[in-house]
């Protein structure tokens, strides 16, 4: 923040602002978590509307090039994301617009289908270590951006949603304790949309900070959600030219990339994006936050979109000069979103914490299972995480839900649980949760967690049945400090 | 507007907006004019802000996919937008990143080297003619126009949207922007909108004009997409030697609703991505509703492009639908009626306005522009009537919608920039209003930063006397 403006402020009159539609069920934010919401939502029967910042759908798996769909199933195989994650997949499939490991390798560990997937297209996020150490196959999808973004539009339009799309939801409409709809800017100017319920999926709480809702930012430096990161793609690059160099003349390549590192580079990238891509390559341009870590800073946001660039620039250059195999490349685009991986996390009726990595509770309000790869030891153990819809509720605002990666978590779940498709199930919940309470007329908080699961079902989500004792285990880790829960696995990227 | 619209309101309460920054000269909107305004003030020395919505500069320059600074010389051959254009250009040389006609052959008329470049390009020529145009590479462009501001002492604020301006009676105070830092405002000495939109016109009550005909250039909205992995060479041979076939092809993909035709328009050694434009006539581009519809409808179209391209088309077998523009390509909306708004009669008149800050040749008229080469703008068109402290720096210029038609792409709007820049900064040490700002100085500076400027004092006596059209003039493709 600029320091010597840091305490003024200017009056804005009170003033009247055109209400363009009375709904339902109105979502701020139209990324995984947004659009599962307003899907669900709208399937269940609620008049929805979706306000979404930017041109397309998707969030940071179109616009911000994150377009990796990983940890649907544990690392022995066993599916536990379903649902729309699963819908959204077999859609893209009809349209080649995915690729991702065939069901009958999920978990193996033989050798030669675990070399085909590591050479595969962004490899990395296939495999995971089992207990015998060796590498395993996970069942994770890489998505076609392009496709994804008409896709999510046949999803929210063939839903019965309404969507305002170039629309920047930026406040709350409160009234007492409850929120009443929400105000947006657009070209068409500030403009409100009133609702029963309000999904805030705009990944950083932006609604519920202004509808005054208790939150938390705290992440410390070493956790990847405390990172930014701008994703940009080469292409025509011959990657056999590139494979046979570094095979070939290990000692040289090592030397130049430790060359490019040390002038800000980027050395690592991963090997193509779809299977029909193959001379495309994908780099993830890192960033640390080094005086925010919870990307709510725009001079920072700023200066990090602006060094990303010229680190981009800088390593293309390079490599084409250098670099055998980049001869011709050239870069082909940057992620028109700038990637943030965690912001503020609203404090719900119930807070994730890594407590629950190991407890293998399965709550009465579950709603959502996700698959626990990313901890070595703990994971093996407990290779499932059941979220309470809790989590999705905040503890002091009526009307409102939250539905994307500021869900009610600790920094240290929040590290490892807030991807892709755990802002879809979080979505594919809350919208379901915001319909029942609007046919039920009674506030989200108050929602029948039974009539909630089984609908959740009846639309493919997985949800076990919730113990009736508490089973108990016993913590492989002996209830260790926080900071033991670091993920376990971190990419070339880092 | 939606069917269930209301003429309802609720009540905002009043509330206090932080102060993110004091400065001279604040810009909205980091766009072609954008970028002109901000560069150019800075460094003439004033404290200047730049306010951009997404997360890189250039608009519809890198954002846009509009790839292209068309329009640089008039028929002759002649260079008349220079300026902080040509600097963008002249940092893309360095990074081989940029693509032209060569210095010698612009304004020729050889058949052959008119051909050749015409293969090249679609905006390489005009009237029978060899023309500057510059083909841009965008991811580099918005690393150079970073580069551009950094160096310039420019404070940035990159994902902010710039909404309203603060108003005081006759005087603007600043401005109101929107981030994930939350509502905040930057106040200035001057404000300048480069909104592209006139975003600031409702709430400062600045008068415009938003009627465009269906027909015109200006009324489509346009979703620009690449395709890549195409094998040029392949789909290069088919469409020369079964140009028939290539033609049924392209009807074909249209009928099955994705795009028809496209433009090899990229640069030479990135031939394996071509350049789509879908183009959606007679929408509005300051209806949020309207905006949305055709995005969807964009989105579609380049889906079944790629689907049909793919299975149809040789060459595009192993082509991928790599990324459809970030921002939509939007040609006008409000325009100012300033100070002085140019109008349909000043399209036919040769003589330069005494207070001229830009040429722009005049190309795509046919035999009107050989008649009327080159179009001067008068520094009033970026003066609102009833703001004493604004400045319009974009295609929201004064202008009428005949004017607007042609004359509001990029190179058009940098030079807008430029002027409204330097006019911010001089007024501000001068310590007078950008109104009252000394115009012959004003016009001494900007030539000094390399921007072309006619005689103003000379009476202007000029007749066409080539030789007579053989191509038909540029007819907005609808």
């Amino acid at each position: 923040m600029s320091a010597r403006n840091a305490l003024r402020s200017i009056t804005e009159p009170s003033r009247k602002l055109k209400v363009v539609r009375e709904a339902d069920v109105v979502v701020v934010g139209g990324g995984p978590g947004g659009v599962a919401s307003a899907v669900s939502a709208a399937r269940n029967g609620a008049r929805t509307v979706l306000i979404e910042r930017y041109g397309h759908l998707g969030g940071m798996a179109t616009g911000g090039l994150v377009n990796i769909i990983p940890n649907l199933a544990d690392i022995s195989g066993r599916q536990h994301v379903y649902g729309i994650t699963q819908e959204m997949l077999d859609r893209l499939g009809k349209r080649g617009g995915t690729s991702y490991p065939a069901k009958k390798d999920w978990g193996t560990a033989d050798k030669d289908v675990v070399d085909f997937y590591q050479d595969a297209n962004l490899g990395w996020f296939y495999l995971r270590k089992g207990s015998d150490g060796r590498p395993r196959v996970l069942y994770s999808a890489v998505v076609d951006p392009e496709i994804l973004k008409d896709e999510f539009n046949d999803m929210v339009l063939g839903s019965g949603a309404e969507l305002f799309l170039h629309s920047w939801g930026t406040r709350a409409i409160v009234e007492g304790n409850t929120v009443k709809g929400v105000i947006f800017e657009s070209k068409s100017g500030r403009q409100a949309v009133m609702a029963k319920v309000v999904i805030d999926s705009t990944g950083d709480g932006d609604i519920f900070v202004s509808a005054g809702a208790a939150f938390d930012n705290e992440c410390d430096n070493k956790r990847r959600t405390a990172w930014l990161a701008l994703v940009w793609w080469v292409t025509n690059v011959d990657l056999k030219k590139y494979d046979d160099f570094k095979a070939s003349q290990p000692e040289t390549f090592r030397e130049l990339m430790q060359e490019l590192t040390k002038l800000g580079g980027y050395p690592g990238f991963f090997k193509s994006v779809l299977k029909n891509m193959p001379d495309t390559v994908w780099y993830h341009c890192m960033q640390p936050q080094p005086e925010r870590t919870d990307a709510m800073d725009i001079e920072q946001l700023t200066r990090i979109d602006i060094t990303a660039r010229k680190r981009a620039l800088l390593t293309y250059e390079f490599m084409k000069k250098r670099v055998p195999g980049f001869e011709n490349s050239f870069i082909m685009l940057t992620a028109p979103q700038l990637g943030t991986q965690g912001g503020r996390r609203v404090i719900g009726e119930y807070t994730l914490t890594e407590k629950d990595l190991e407890s293998d509770e399965v709550f009465e309000d579950t709603v959502a299972v996700l698959a626990n790869n990313d901890y070595g030891e703990i994971s093996l153990k407990h290779p499932a995480l059941c979220v309470p819809y809790r989590c999705l509720v905040p503890q002091t605002v009526d009307g409102l839900l939250v539905a994307c990666r500021a869900f009610s978590s600790s920094d240290t779940i929040n590290e490892t649980f807030n991807i892709i498709p755990h802002c879809l199930a979080y979505g594919q919940a809350a919208g379901a949760a915001a319909a029942l309470a609007v046919k039920t007329g009674v506030p989200p908080r108050r929602v029948d967690y039974r009539v909630l699961r089984d609908t959740l079902r009846k639309q493919g989500v997985n949800i076990p049945e919730a113990a009736k004792t508490k089973k108990e285990t016993p913590s492989a880790t002996g209830g260790r400090s926080k900071d033991f829960y670091y993920q376990k696995y971190r990419g070339p990227d880092r | 507007m939606a069917k269930n619209a209301t003429v309802k309101t609720i009540k905002e309460s009043a509330r206090e907006t932080r102060v993110a920054r004091e400065c001279d000269v604040v810009v909205v909107g980091g766009g072609p004019g954008g970028i002109g305004a901000a560069v150019s003030a800075a460094r003439n020395g004033a404290d200047t802000v730049l306010i951009e919505r997404y997360g890189h500069l250039g608009g519809m320059g890198t954002g846009g996919l509009v790839t292209i600074i068309p329009q640089l010389t008039d028929y002759t051959g002649k260079q008349q937008i220079i300026g902080i254009t040509q600097e963008w250009i002249d940092r893309l040389i360095t990074r081989k990143a940029v693509d032209m006609p060569k210095k010698e052959h612009w304004g020729s008329m050889d058949k052959e080297l008119v051909r050749y470049y015409f293969e090249r390009s679609f905006f390489y020529t005009r009237l029978d003619r060899v023309v500057y145009a510059a083909l841009i590479d965008a991811e580099i462009s918005k690393i150079i126009l970073n580069e551009m501001v950094e160096e310039a002492g420019i404070k940035v604020f990159l994902h902010a949207w710039g909404t309203e301006p603060i108003m005081e009676g006759n005087h603007c105070k600043g401005v109101i922007f929107e981030s994930k830092s939350g509502r905040q405002a930057v106040l200035a000495k001057v404000v300048i909108d480069s909104t592209g939109d006139g975003d600031l016109f409702p709430y400062a009550n600045i008068e415009c004009e938003t009627d465009i005909p269906a027909h015109f250039r200006i009324a489509n909205l346009a979703v620009c997409f690449w395709i890549a992995g195409v094998d040029y060479k392949k789909a290069m041979d088919f469409r020369r030697n079964n140009m028939k076939e290539f033609m049924a092809l392209m009807r074909k993909a249209n009928e099955y609703g994705g795009q028809g035709g496209f433009m090899t328009s990229n640069l030479p050694d990135q031939e394996s991505v071509m350049w789509f434009h879908s183009r959606y006539p007679n929408k509005s581009q300051i209806d949020v509703e309207e905006l949305t519809r055709v995005e969807f409808l964009g989105h579609k179209i380049a889906g079944k492009t790629i689907e049909f391209y793919r299975k149809n088309v040789p060459g595009f077998e192993k082509a991928f639908l790599v990324l459809t523009d970030p921002q939509l390509g939007t040609r006008s909306s409000r325009r100012m009626v300033g100070v002085y708004q140019l109008v349909e009669k000043d399209l036919a008149d040769n003589q330069p306005f005494e207070d001229t800050i830009a040429i722009f040749p005049d190309l795509d008229r046919g035999q009107e522009s050989l008649d009327h080469p080159n179009m001067y703008i008068p520094y009033r068109a970026l003066l609102p009537k009833n703001v004493d402290n604004f400045l319009v720096a974009c295609r929201a210029f004064s202008s009428d919608k005949h004017v607007q038609d042609y004359f509001n792409l990029i190179p058009h709007c940098i030079a807008f920039g430029e002027a409204a820049g330097t006019a911010s900064a001089m007024a501000l040490s001068a310590g007078v209003g950008v109104k009252d700002v000394d115009i012959k100085a004003l016009q001494k500076q900007l030539a000094k930063q390399g921007v072309p400027l006619p005689d103003v004092t000379k009476k202007v006596d000029y007749k066409y006397e080539g030789p007579p059209l053989v191509s038909a003039s540029f007819i907005p493709p609808h």
